[in-house]
């Protein structure tokens, strides 16, 4: 560790990861809702098992962005974080609020949340993705602005690079663009239009250049090839992302009410969209090949790796296949939305999450990289989460293709219940997929634990060669 | 090779393509925000519909639902529901009113809301407003 | 006809002029304008009579005349480059000028011709057609002002001494965008105000 305030970001990394889990072990009890219908049934119905396993994978990604920016930041800026006491004050003010909302959607019927939290006042609630009590939602605006700021002051003290500049544009566009959240009016239309400013704005605009970031500091740590000319390519990929992602948020509005030239406009501009995912993976692969150095974090390698590849079948392959209007006419809000829904967010940003962890956790724990036996399992853990991934997007992709060939693609449709019934065998594959990958994630959190095999020591702050070459 | 690639220009095309692009999305949307009055069917809009829509987001509907294909993926789609229960939201009322509150063995089940008759009726009419939004011919059937 | 005034330093280069990340750019809005043209021209396959219906409520001679402007304004900006490679930072800077006022021309005939179409209640959703004139000509209409705004650039570095006979990339740069808006229009203007 160079500067004694990166260690700030341990906590927001711990508490990622314990998210992650609940976030995952929800997606198992969805899974089995969907071939056993009464599974916990009255107690958890699907709306809440859904609603928490969708806003926990938020709130353990932002605690995972946050964590990102409080490691790199110091170090990109070459100053201490402007605040550490802030940064730790947020970490519990986030963790509590996130806490009491996901104990609010698991104790009390939703609509008893709302008439607690008094949703009439400002009504926000009950939109997908944005379930948050409004209460919730003014404590992330705050807790963004603190934290933005924090992060904010520190870079512009200090060094001035890409990487942390592009990282600052990115959390202030994520600021900025949750602010439509409160947005909410009785007309469906435009209730949805501006939704979506927060939603695909945000992970396909603003979200991307914090990923692009992450990356390119990972790249310039474990490759050592030279900051300019990574930075170079960042800027080129980046700018393709928000040309491309900018208008194509109009594959979202084809079938919404807006009006009819957005099939043409989303439909020309989304099927640009998988091109900065792969100039991505080229791009990865290349800075990895053209390395100088041989950094002891095999894993951390691997995982920026994957999170290139798997972005690009996610969010670029998968997003591809249904985003032109006529094919989206018939694919719109089945399972296949479901399963681009899966790889993309695994690809793009659980990946580059456990990228910036795998990379600097055992900095922080005074170590270069992990042992040998640790990365071992690591990188195991790696295949499994990625592979069990693969196979979960290929069987709701199964699910999808036969829900519409039942229900849209044809002149006799069966009534969606009917239809679920005789796709349930996908759905018990995705379950078996989905206890893979929970195996994976269990493993992965082992290898924090794990002990043994030669380790790379590295001193605090105290200057030593070893600690700060990387 | 004596080409030129310079961070610079690659940091131009960035803010300047973001700014491009940026305008562009705002002039769409200036567009669209003359348009949507004209296809969103704001007409049917009341204070039973705006009571409806707030029925609708207490009880975290898209939890299950979609509604013009947005949302949960595990009930069926209500954006039309109107027309698949015969243009009658009296039947739109009684299936929520039935759904029994320890669910059904085995299946997929509606949980109980123990709506009033008010927010019946209010949920009812708002799927009734939804359904008459212009979406361009989606669903592609009634099962939606 | 850049080569001819090359500076021999470079070894028979075969690379492109200007900065290699302007390119990707380009090669980018090419893609986008591509896409669009194909789109036109399947939407044109499905629908032919309502398009030449509605073809001939366009101002043709507008077009021409801006189809005009736009390659007078490229040639413009050869004179520009080649200047700078001769050193003749002047003379530069006065071509990429004509070049810039070349393009507020085409700029302000355009703008005529959106108020009038505006005047006539034709707006994006009024059919196919006009969805896709309305859409590609403003699309271009915005890359004019782009590159206006890029040459004005170029010329005030140029008029500040950055640029000189050894150090030309950043004029040729501007100049490949403006090619590449010229470019577009001259498939732009044929497809989709004259073509049958």
């Amino acid at each position: 560790m160079k500067y004694q305030s990166q260690a700030v970001a341990k906590p927001y990394f711990i508490a990622a990861i314990g998210l992650f889990i609940g976030q995952i072990l929800f997606g198992l009890i969805m899974g089995m809702q969907y071939v056993a219908g009464d599974f916990l049934f009255p107690e958890i119905p699907f709306n809440v098992a859904r609603m928490v396993h969708t806003n926990l994978l938020i709130v353990w990604l932002l605690f995972g962005f946050m964590g990102a920016a409080y490691f790199l930041v110091p170090e990109e800026s070459e100053r201490e974080l402007h605040s550490p006491l802030l940064a730790k004050i947020l970490f519990w003010v986030f963790l509590v609020a996130g806490a009491l909302t996901v104990l609010g959607y698991l104790l009390v019927p939703y609509a008893r949340l709302a008439e607690l939290t008094m949703n009439d006042l400002l009504p926000t609630m009950g939109r997908e993705f944005l379930e948050q009590p409004t209460i919730t939602k003014i404590g992330i605006v705050i807790v963004a602005l603190g934290f933005v700021y924090n992060i904010g002051v520190t870079i512009l003290a200090g060094r001035k690079t890409v990487v942390s500049l592009v990282l600052l544009t990115g959390l202030v566009g994520l600021a900025v663009l949750f602010l439509f959240s409160f947005y909410n009016p009785v007309n469906v239309v435009n209730d949805k239009f501006y939704w979506w400013w927060v939603v695909h704005l945000w992970v396909e605009g603003v979200w991307e250049l914090i990923l692009a970031s992450i990356l390119a500091f990972v790249l310039i740590k474990v490759t050592g090839v030279d900051r300019e000319v990574i930075e170079k390519w960042m800027y080129v990929i980046i700018a393709m992302a928000l040309i491309s992602g900018l208008i194509g948020t109009g594959h979202h509005y084809f079938w919404i009410g807006a009006p009819e030239y957005w099939q043409w406009w989303g439909s020309i501009f989304s099927a640009l969209e998988p091109i900065p995912f792969f100039m991505m993976t080229v791009f990865a692969f290349n800075m990895v090949n053209r390395r100088r150095r041989e950094h002891p974090n095999k894993a951390a390698v691997l995982w920026a790796l994957g999170t290139a590849v798997m972005a690009f079948l996610g969010a670029g392959v998968w997003g591809f296949l249904h985003t032109l209007a006529p094919v989206n006419y018939y694919t719109h809000g089945s399972q296949l939305t479901a399963a681009h829904g899966h790889m993309a967010f695994y690809g793009a940003y659980v990946m580059i999450v456990l990228t910036i962890i795998s990379y600097s956790m055992p900095i922080l724990r005074g170590q270069k990289a992990g042992s040998p036996r640790a990365q071992k399992v690591e990188i195991w853990s790696f295949w499994l989460m990625t592979l069990s991934m693969v196979f979960i997007t290929l069987f709701l992709t199964g699910a999808g293709i036969q829900q519409i060939l039942l229900q849209r693609y044809t002149d006799n449709p069966l009534p969606f219940m009917v239809v679920q019934d005789k796709i349930e065998m996908f759905y018990w594959m995705r379950e078996g997929a989905g206890v893979v990958f929970l195996v994976g994630l269990i493993l992965y959190v082992s290898a924090f634990f794990v002990k043994g095999g030669e380790r790379e020591e590295i001193t605090d702050s105290s200057g030593m060669a070893s600690a700060t070459s990387s | 090779m004596s080409e030129v690639f310079t961070k610079s220009m690659a940091r131009n095309i960035y803010y300047g393509g973001s700014a491009f692009f940026i305008l562009l999305f705002l002039a769409l949307t200036f567009d669209t925000a003359s348009e949507v009055p004209k296809r969103d069917n704001h007409e049917a809009i009341t204070e039973q519909v705006a009571l409806g829509k707030k029925v609708w987001e207490e009880n975290n509907c898209i939890g299950c639902h979609t509604l013009l294909g947005e949302g949960a993926y595990f009930a069926p789609e209500l954006g039309n529901v109107y027309t698949r229960f015969g243009e009658s939201t009296e039947a739109i009322i009684g299936f929520i009113q039935s759904r029994p509150v320890e669910g059904i063995p085995g299946r997929r089940s509606m949980p109980q809301f123990n709506l009033s008759d008010e927010e019946l009726q209010a949920i009812a009419q708002f799927l009734k407003y939804v359904n008459g939004i212009n979406t361009s011919g989606w669903p592609p059937n009634i099962q939606g | 006809m850049e080569t001819v005034a090359n500076p021999p330093a470079a070894t028979g280069r075969q690379d492109l002029p200007g900065d290699f990340a302007i390119w990707i750019f380009i090669f980018a809005e090419l893609l986008v304008f591509g896409i669009f043209f194909l789109a036109y021209a399947f939407a044109r396959a499905g629908n032919v009579e309502l398009f030449n219906e509605y073809q001939q409520y366009l101002d043709r001679e507008t077009g021409a005349i801006n189809t005009l402007l736009l390659i007078t304004s490229s040639f413009f900006v050869v004179r520009a480059v080649n200047a700078i490679k001769r050193n003749a930072v002047a003379s530069c800077v006065r071509w990429l000028g004509f070049a810039v006022l070349s393009g507020a021309v085409f700029a302000g005939l355009k703008l005529t011709e959106f108020a009038a179409r505006h005047a006539d209640g034709i707006t994006l959703s009024t059919n196919t057609f006009y969805m896709f004139y309305l859409s590609l000509t403003f699309f271009h209409f915005m890359h004019v002002l782009m590159g206006m705004v890029i040459l004005t650039a170029v010329a005030v570095k140029a008029h500040r001494g950055d640029y000189s006979a050894a150090n030309h990339t950043g004029v040729e740069t501007g100049a490949s965008y403006w090619h590449m808006v010229d470019l577009v229009w001259i498939v732009l203007f044929p497809l989709v105000y004259v073509m049958h």
